[in-house]
């Protein structure tokens, strides 16, 4: 008989109240919280400050007792000791040691999981790496900047290659860049099946990264669900096509109106996203060995950190079955697109010169790539190689970029 | 046990990194190394040496009592900066944190206490090479024979002082003289006259003789090997020069040994040596020896002085038994003990409160343990004058400080019982057993008791707790 796999937390009227120095109640942080976080999904835990959204990931780590309720995380209470070695935790603010150097950090946690010297010491090397500090590897820490020291923070996170990960403000402190490699690496974790309770209050990133949310307030859980289904709007159709011209639009806009008898409510060019600009200054300036004693874009996600299957026993089979038990399939988030990424002068051109220039690029041979000296691959001259670029680009942006002067609004009113 | 030595290395690293030990070793070095240059005592080399050792291992225990309380802060440091919640949402069960905590500090001070060790031991040695001594016959050899060597010291035993206190009780009894006592107190009478007794037999009167003798005296009866025959008189009605005139014999004729005459003329009010041959030992291990009171002298009648041997100056057989060296190991180990046990209370109060209150605790149960002897009989004065100023309720008072102080010495033991300092600048053997006990009953059971409490609390506590 085939066991549905449990749920790595779970709480059934869980609260806590703060008590004042006579031990009287005083502030009720968490009420009654009916949570439940499904192996592999990522959960997003949003609420205003206040919430309670600390409060009750203190309680699910074992660092605060529950006043009433219970908490159950990989079926075990939280104070159980072997369950800490299946989690990763990075607290909303960093919490190091200032003395300690970066390497050091790592290495400290990692004894503190038992892991050998071997795998400490790689693992380490690797996870500095994906944080874009291993040229910081020798400083102290109580030197970093907040970003860094948050990057520090997630790297030690991870150390034990945790089958849960718990993010309280993960992106807090961070610059864009940090921000989008943090959450790429939460993408990159869910799609290994890691289990992720993310909890913040800026909702972008929530709704970048996770399945399912729960929002907070007052201690309370106010709304819960599958995040796709919560924020989709079915009383409008959005089509993306390639650019067309005027004329095409004309005929679209009249087939809608015969076949639907309903307007066209807005015709756009999207515009690029400024994280996605930003980031495209930022490696352009890491490609021209501009000095920094900042971090770094970091490298790829270490190949540790293993899929969550690879450490279970479950089988593929059984996960199905336990999903469809469970009413709500647990499906990876499929990544954003990623394309090949170009020197900007080329991108612009070609996005200025619509499918034409589309059709040139298909033939051209893919960019050039040199070779570093510890043998991986160096990303040609303004190229980005992990920031996703959109071909559609705001047309304003476009002239402000090459120096022209716009001739028109880049918007079409229907 | 990985993490607790996880944790005890991190707690030697923040130790060292953060700068607090490294200025409490300036300070213990700046010590050890200056007071070499600033002491100049009686001018005697064995005094230099003595003072030396006296004033640097005190201030070694002090300064490292002291850097042992600051540094449990390293705990409180962590639940204040809140380093505590990685910490503790690792595998790591708390009763192992507590231990990685208190092994840290206990190695750290291990570490410091060899450095100061070492330290004085070449301080010594560079004070014996360019200290010159007052003459090679007393100073030297002094510094060698009763300074730079572990000797056992043996007390004489007294006559059983009851015995003819009862005796003298019976008689007085049977002649009646009590019958019109009013009020009388047998038990009082009997301790009157034992301390008479005593009194009496510790008094030598002119051309007197008393017997001192000594048992258990294990050590080699070789006549190379010398007995040290240590001693203090008051005298009364004393000679213009302060010095009295008497002679030792050591032996026992009739147990077949030799007899050594030893005369003296010794200044009144000091401790003096004699010395003689280990082969006045009787082959049963006991030593006998003579006292006899040669005042007046001859040519000064007019002084018949009376020469008293004091309860709290007694008379003393010592005998090499091990060497300087030994016994500073020992001595070290006995201070390694308290600071043991300082670690542990340290980090019992951190895991009660925060960093100012935790460590002013911490500090209080120091001078408490340190001062008990002192403190113990301020508070039994305290108490009968507190007592005093009330009518009523006079005994439950007295009671109550009592009950209280009893407790509290329970609970913190006496550090002087286990400060060797002295016993070690006066060449005394700081026994094995005394280092037994020290670790049997400081770090087995004191230790043991306040390094479980803390964990037991620190189990307990919500380490993100919220005090609204």
């Amino acid at each position: 008989m085939l066991v549905p796999k449990p749920s790595v937390v779970q709480t059934a009227g869980l609260c806590k109240t703060f008590k004042d120095f006579w031990r009287r109640p005083a502030v009720e942080a968490v009420k009654d919280l009916n949570l439940e976080i499904r192996p592999g999904e990522v959960f997003g835990l949003l609420g205003p400050n206040g919430s309670g959204k600390t409060t009750t990931i203190k309680l699910l780590l074992g660092l605060l007792y529950p006043t009433r309720g219970r908490i159950s995380l990989f079926g075990k209470p939280p104070t159980d000791v072997a369950v800490k070695s299946r989690i990763g935790f990075l607290p909303e603010e960093s919490y190091l040691y200032r003395f300690l150097v970066a390497q050091e950090t790592l290495d400290y946690y990692g004894r503190l999981f038992r892991l050998p010297s071997r795998i400490r010491r790689e693992r380490s090397e690797r996870l500095l790496d994906m944080v874009g500090l291993r040229h910081e590897a020798r400083r102290r820490v109580g030197e970093y900047s907040k970003g860094m020291a948050r990057r520090i923070g997630l790297a030690q996170a991870l150390i034990n290659d945790p089958e849960f990960l718990i993010l309280d403000e993960p992106t807090s402190g961070l610059d864009p860049i940090g921000a989008r490699q943090i959450k790429d690496v939460i993408r990159d974790l869910g799609r290994k099946g890691k289990t992720i309770l993310l909890s913040s209050h800026i909702l972008a990133d929530v709704e970048d990264v996770c399945d399912r949310v729960t929002i907070l307030y007052g201690g309370q859980q106010r709304a819960a669900g599958d995040i796709s289904e919560l924020l989709r709007k079915t009383e409008v159709t959005q089509i993306n096509l390639p650019n067309v011209s005027p004329e095409t639009l004309a005929q679209i806009r009249d087939l809608v109106r015969r076949l639907e008898k309903k307007d066209i409510l807005e015709v756009t060019h999207p515009r690029v996203k400024l994280e996605d600009y930003f980031l495209r200054i930022v490696e352009e300036a890491q490609a021209a060995n501009i000095r920094t004693y900042g971090a770094r874009s970091g490298g790829a996600i270490p190949d540790f950190l293993k899929k969550a299957t690879d450490t279970g026993e479950e089988t593929l089979i059984e996960s199905l079955v336990a999903a469809s038990h469970q009413g709500l399939p647990v499906t990876p988030i499929a990544p954003p697109p990623r394309g090949e990424l170009k020197p900007s002068r080329e991108v612009i051109e070609q996005l200025l010169h619509g499918a034409d220039a589309e059709e040139a690029e298909a033939e051209e041979p893919p960019l050039k790539t040199s070779t570093r000296e510890d043998g991986r691959k160096k990303p040609p001259p303004g190229a980005l190689p992990s920031a996703s670029v959109k071909r559609e680009a705001d047309a304003a942006v476009i002239d402000e970029l090459l120096g022209r002067t716009s001739g028109g609004t880049g918007k079409e009113e229907p | 046990m990985s993490i607790v030595w996880a944790i005890a290395r991190h707690t030697i690293a923040e130790g060292i990194r953060m700068k607090l030990a490294l200025v409490f070793m300036a300070l213990v070095g700046l010590v050890l190394v200056g007071l070499p240059f600033s002491i100049s005592g009686d001018g005697s080399l064995t005094g230099a040496v003595q003072n030396f050792m006296t004033y640097a291992l005190s201030a070694t225990g002090l300064l490292l009592g002291l850097l042992t309380i600051f540094m449990s802060r390293s705990m409180s440091d962590e639940f204040a900066q809140r380093q505590i919640f990685l910490v503790m949402t690792k595998p790591v069960p708390r009763w192992q944190y507590v231990l990685g905590k208190w092994a840290g500090l206990t190695m750290l001070n291990a570490a410091l206490l060899t450095a100061a060790g070492l330290t004085i031991y070449g301080m010594v040695h560079y004070l014996r090479a360019t200290h010159p001594p007052l003459d090679e016959t007393y100073d030297a050899a002094a510094l060698k024979n009763d300074v730079l060597v572990a000797r056992h010291a043996l007390r004489a035993k007294l006559p059983d002082f009851r015995v003819q206190a009862q005796l003298e009780f019976d008689k007085n009894l049977e002649e009646g003289l009590y019958d019109h006592v009013p009020d009388f107190d047998a038990g009082e009478e009997l301790r009157g006259l034992t301390n008479k007794h005593e009194a009496r037999w510790r008094v030598v009167g002119p051309y007197e003789t008393r017997v001192f003798e000594f048992e258990n005296v294990l050590c080699e009866r070789s006549k190379q090997k010398e007995i040290h025959l240590r001693y203090k008189t008051q005298v009364s009605n004393g000679p213009p020069d302060e010095i009295f005139r008497a002679f030792w014999m050591a032996g026992d004729i009739s147990k077949g040994t030799p007899v050594y005459r030893l005369p003296v003329r010794h200044v009144q009010g000091r401790f003096h040596t004699v010395r003689f041959p280990a082969d006045a030992v009787a082959a049963d291990h006991t030593l006998t020896v003579y006292f006899r009171n040669e005042n007046p002298y001859s040519d000064e009648p007019q002084f018949p002085n009376v020469i008293e041997f004091r309860a709290a100056e007694e008379v003393e057989a010592l005998f090499v038994v091990g060497t300087f060296e030994g016994n500073l190991v020992r001595l070290l180990i006995l201070m390694q003990c308290k600071l043991t046990y300082l670690a542990a209370v340290a980090l019992f109060m951190t895991t009660i409160f925060s960093f100012p209150v935790a460590c002013l605790g911490s500090f209080t149960v120091y001078v408490f343990a340190g001062a008990q002897k002192f403190l113990k009989e301020a508070l039994d004065w305290a108490s009968t004058d507190i007592a005093n100023m009330f009518t009523s309720g006079k005994e439950f008072l007295v009671g109550l400080l009592h009950v209280v102080t009893a407790k509290i010495y329970w609970v913190v033991p006496s550090f002087g019982e286990y400060d060797a300092v002295e016993t070690l600048v006066g060449g005394r053997n700081v026994s094995l057993a005394w280092v037994l006990n020290g670790l049997v009953w400081l770090v087995l059971v004191k230790t043991g008791i306040a390094l479980g409490l803390a964990m037991l609390l620190f189990h307990r506590r919500e380490v993100a707790e919220v005090s609204v």
